[in-house]
């Protein structure tokens, strides 16, 4: 970037204050408090798809998801509580308290006799009761200025004190029970306790059945992806060149011929074709692009150079991918002999493998970066290597992998990241990137990227919610996904737009950073604390209501104990304990990561015994991880 | 009147809860009313002049008023004076109830050793005194060494011997040990009494705790999905065993269920061929034949159990007795 200024559009001239310094698209995405999580999140899914046999299919998502989704909705109300600087402890117990309430209210038996009215009544009054904790809380804590770590464990205690004690008065037993005696149980069950059979609702034939449809929309999704990442990264031309757009077409054309072909047939060769058609395409596909938009570099640029160290990470990077194959192609696989603390042999090699081969191919990457810096044709040349090496690997493992997993979908995987890193790279050698804001092109960027990752989605959506003919009779059981789930997912969505869109968002972010200078500045500080505490308490509620209509019964002592789960998701996602700071999305993240922590041990057969140090370590590990992600992030600007 | 029964629970749960305070004890087993901290005379002389004693560590739940009806209906039938002292877990008020007991020369003494360090040398008073004691409920390992008759109860080994004997009939090849709570001793107990009559394999997990309902079920469900070979579960608690039902039947599969003590819809459960057992203490029997024994040791100097405990359970609540067990729960003897 040295040799020449690339002239600007008129519409935004690159800023001289460094606080205005452009940020590029990848650096935005990694100083977001969820980045980190996120990360977490996808290797430990990874983690425990490998180790296990169900974890990767629907019964599995289905298992960790619906842990998550009450444990996720109080982690997203109290990470908004944490952003305005407050902690609630009682915010577990009042789930247990409003679901025993609504039983209360809605019993027409005990002792005492509950007062038999129907849901319609139960339901509102049992949420006033849950806000009124909440405004009691905030109001507490904004008055007598104590800490709300002090005022909600007093809540929390009565809370607690209380269903234990009306429990027994009024039904002389722990555990209250007969919430569908009341007379409009089935409505208010349809809200609260829908449940959804996917083996129910099987897709064999509609638009060529599910997995056609499935396919087709990931598909789209990516290239829309792809293509506003593109839209983001690089220097959009003057003059666009309609030729690139034959090519383009030509390139969608020629993967789309190879996606369909690869799912009509089976036979190996074919595969073969339709791959490397595909993969070809796609390289073609992403080459049309950029040529008929974006700027190309200038020849200066295309120098091979290679400074020592980077020279240093890709000789290393290169050493331990080979040193992590050769270990795992002369360890036995199924060797079950220990050779030392709890380690065996099979333990050893996939520990060794998967840490060399993985940091190998970090290092390649990081070397990739910095050679970029200088010299795009080294950097070309090191992707490229990159490349090749994770083919290699593909076939090592499909070589001697006996599940279809590893010899099937991870293969696949493989290969496409193959394919991606190497049209990076091409991309990266071939245009000029984009140093300044470019608002038409940024939002154009953002909005397809954001419509490809919804698309993705709504495909995975696809495949969780219809099932098969064919799966419904291959697979034992049943798959139910309650509506808890959806509750779940509409509430991060909520919670991030009034976060991120709206006043009260900003004031929430203010009150936490710094209360008297937030007040000074017209914050109305103390109501926006008690609405947060409100929040946290309907939330609560929310739970509660869905608790009571999944069991039919509530025991007292339900959520006892889980405010410190929720406040642990909040932190796992990347909200600080000082407030001020985190994301709505960043805690239901943390929730999916406990859940999938929790759930994955089971699954794996491992003892329960040890549950508690991993989800320690987990713990550990992704505050390391948001901590290291974000300092790099606010290094690099 | 219901709008004021609404009114009360509303108010009540508002504003009077702040007076209830964190009550931490709760036994899955031990469910009852509002204690009333009593040191009730059951005056049933019909005649005889001999006054035994139960100094329990009881907390008038439903579990323990089953005891002291037990030992009722014996006070009744043998024509004694019985006095039932609970404690409400305090070890102090147990050891103090046991001295004045001691003081007002009681022919006999039943005591629970839930708090042993505390109250066994009370106990080893009293039978320095010339006091024939029993120990009940809790005491299997103390009983000896204070010289008591015998221990009248149930071992939770016992217990879990009991559930792998009944799932041996049941045909069942693979058991999963579910349990609420981790490092509990008495939870612990069962799954290893079920390893030792099982003949199959049996794998003890932690599923995750009862105040945690989506992750208890979920838990149980991955476990079986992991294991195709697990046919059946024994929960060692009412609600763990209750979710248990939930799970089978997402995994698609036909277990065998057995539990722990029992709740509505445990029963519920049984009576609808869901879950095949649970384990029934018969705490009855615990305070029915404590008075028996220290009466025949008054008159007749007979020693119960030969140096042994007495075991009062496991007994069973399955589909051929539930019905009729379901009348003796609602008049308080089971």
């Amino acid at each position: 970037m040295t040799t020449e200024t690339p002239a600007p559009p008129a519409t935004a001239s690159p800023p001289d204050d460094e606080r205005l310094a452009y940020r590029g698209p990848i650096q935005r995405l990694f100083i977001r408090p969820e980045i980190g999580a996120l990360v977490g999140a996808a290797v430990i899914w990874v983690f425990f798809w490998a180790v296990t046999d169900v974890f990767g299919t629907t019964a599995g998502v289905n298992n960790y998801l619906d842990v998550s989704a009450t444990l996720g909705i109080m982690s997203i109300a109290v990470a908004l509580l944490m952003i305005g600087g407050e902690f609630d402890l009682s915010s577990g117990a009042i789930t247990g308290a409003t679901g025993m309430l609504v039983v209360l209210i809605v019993k027409d038996v005990g002792e005492f006799g509950g007062a038999g009215f129907p849901l319609a009544i139960a339901i509102p009054l049992t949420l006033a009761f849950a806000l009124m904790i909440g405004w009691a809380n905030g109001t507490l804590v904004e008055k007598t200025a104590l800490p709300s770590f002090i005022v909600t464990l007093a809540t929390f205690f009565i809370l607690r004190g209380a269903k234990l004690g009306f429990a027994k008065l009024f039904t002389d037993k722990v555990i209250v029970e007969g919430l569908d005696d009341a007379p409009d149980h089935g409505f208010w069950d349809t809200i609260f306790g829908s449940v959804w059979t996917r083996n129910d609702h099987v897709w064999d034939e509609f638009l060529g059945g599910r997995d056609r449809v499935y396919g087709v929309v990931l598909a789209v999704g990516a290239v829309l992806l792809v293509y506003g990442v593109l839209q983001l990264l690089y220097r959009q031309k003057a003059v666009r060149s309609p030729a690139g757009i034959a090519i383009a077409v030509g390139g969608i054309a020629a993967a789309s011929a190879g996606l369909v072909g690869l799912t009509a047939t089976d036979s190996v060769s074919a595969n073969w074709l339709f791959g490397v058609v595909m993969a070809v395409g796609a390289i073609a596909a992403a080459i049309g692009v950029g040529l008929w938009r974006f700027e190309r570099r200038t020849g200066a640029l295309m120098s091979l150079e290679m400074s020592g160290a980077t020279a240093k990470s890709v000789g290393l990077g290169i050493a331990a991918i080979v040193v992590g194959t050769v270990l795992g192609l002369v360890l036995d696989m199924d060797s079950q002999t220990e050779i030392g603390f709890l380690l065996t042999v099979q333990g050893l090699r996939a520990i060794a493998y998967t840490g060399l081969v993985v940091t190998g191919l970090i290092m390649l990457l990081g070397a990739a970066r910095s050679a970029g810096e200088s010299s795009p044709r080294t950097q070309l040349l090191i992707t490229t290597i990159t490349s090749i090496a994770i083919v290699v690997l593909a076939f090592v493992i499909q070589g001697q992998a006996t599940s279809r997993k590893f010899r099937a979908e991870f293969f696949a995987v493989l290969l496409g990241l193959a394919t991606l890193i190497f049209i990076a790279g091409l991309m990266r050698a071939m245009f000029e990137e984009r140093r300044f804001a470019d608002p038409v092109a940024d939002r154009r960027g953002r909005l397809l990227a954001l419509s490809g990752v919804a698309l993705a989605f709504g495909a995975l959506a696809i495949r969780l919610l219809w099932s098969t003919t064919f799966e419904n009779e291959t697979l034992p059981g049943q798959v139910r996904w309650r509506v808890s789930v959806l509750y779940f997912i509409l509430f991060a969505i909520g919670a991030s737009y009034v976060l991120l869109r709206t006043q009260f968002g900003s004031w929430t972010f203010a009150v936490g950073g710094n209360k008297n200078a937030a007040r000074q500045v017209g914050v109305p500080a103390a109501r926006t604390k008690t609405i947060l505490f409100m929040i946290v308490s309907a939330a609560g509620w929310l739970v509660g209501m869905l608790i009571a209509f999944r069991l039919n019964s509530v025991q007292a002592n339900v959520g006892d104990g889980n405010e410190f789960l929720y406040i642990i998701a909040a932190v796992v996602g990347g909200n600080l304990l000082t407030g001020g700071y985190g994301s709505a999305v960043g805690a239901s993240i943390g929730a999916v990561i406990m859940a999938m922590s929790f759930q994955g041990i089971p699954f794996a057969g491992w003892n329960s015994d040890w549950r508690f140090l991993f989800v320690g370590a987990i713990l550990l590990l992704a505050v390391l991880v948001n901590n290291y992600v974000r300092a790099r992030a606010e290094a690099s600007t | 009147m219901k709008r004021y029964r609404l009114a009360a629970i509303v108010f009540a749960f508002m504003v009077l809860a702040a007076a209830c305070g964190g009550t931490e004890s709760t036994e899955t087993t031990a469910a009852g009313s509002e204690p009333t901290d009593t040191t009730a005379t059951v005056d049933l002389n019909q005649g005889s002049d001999l006054t035994f004693h139960m100094v329990t560590h009881s907390d008038d739940g439903t579990f323990w008023s089953v005891v002291k009806k037990g030992m009722e209906d014996a006070c009744t039938a043998l024509g004694v004076n019985c006095v039932w002292s609970p404690s409400f877990n305090d070890p102090s008020k147990q050891v103090s109830d046991i001295e004045a007991a001691i003081a007002a020369g009681s022919d006999g003494i039943g005591v629970s050793l839930a708090n042993p360090e505390a109250v066994v040398p009370a106990a080893t008073d009293a039978v320095a005194a010339g006091i024939p004691v029993v120990t009940i409920n809790s005491g299997v390992n103390d009983y000896q060494s204070i010289g008591a008759i015998t221990h009248i109860g149930q071992t939770e080994i016992a217990a879990g011997n009991g559930a792998g004997l009944r799932f041996n009939d049941l045909g069942a090849t693979k058991v999963l040990c579910a349990q609420q709570e981790q490092g509990n001793i008495g939870l612990e107990e069962r799954c290893q009494g079920l390893e030792e009559t099982f003949n199959g394999e049996v794998v003890t997990q932690f599923v995750g705790p009862d105040a945690n309902p989506e992750e208890q079920i979920n838990t149980i469900l991955a476990t079986l999905q992991a294991d195709a070979d697990i046919n059946a579960v024994f929960g060692v608690g009412p609600i763990v065993a209750f979710r248990a039902v939930d799970a089978c039947s997402q995994a698609g599969r036909d277990c065998f269920i057995g539990g722990v003590d029992n709740s509505e819809d445990v029963t519920a459960a049984i009576e609808g061929g869901d879950i095949n057992f649970t384990i029934d203490q018969q705490q009855y029997l615990q305070g029915y034949v404590a008075i028996v024994t220290l009466y025949l040791n008054q008159v007749n100097l007979n020693t119960l159990g030969g140096g042994f405990p007495v075991l009062t359970g496991p007994g069973f609540v399955d589909a051929d007795n539930v019905a009729g067990i379901k009348t003796l729960v609602e008049a308080g003897t089971r």
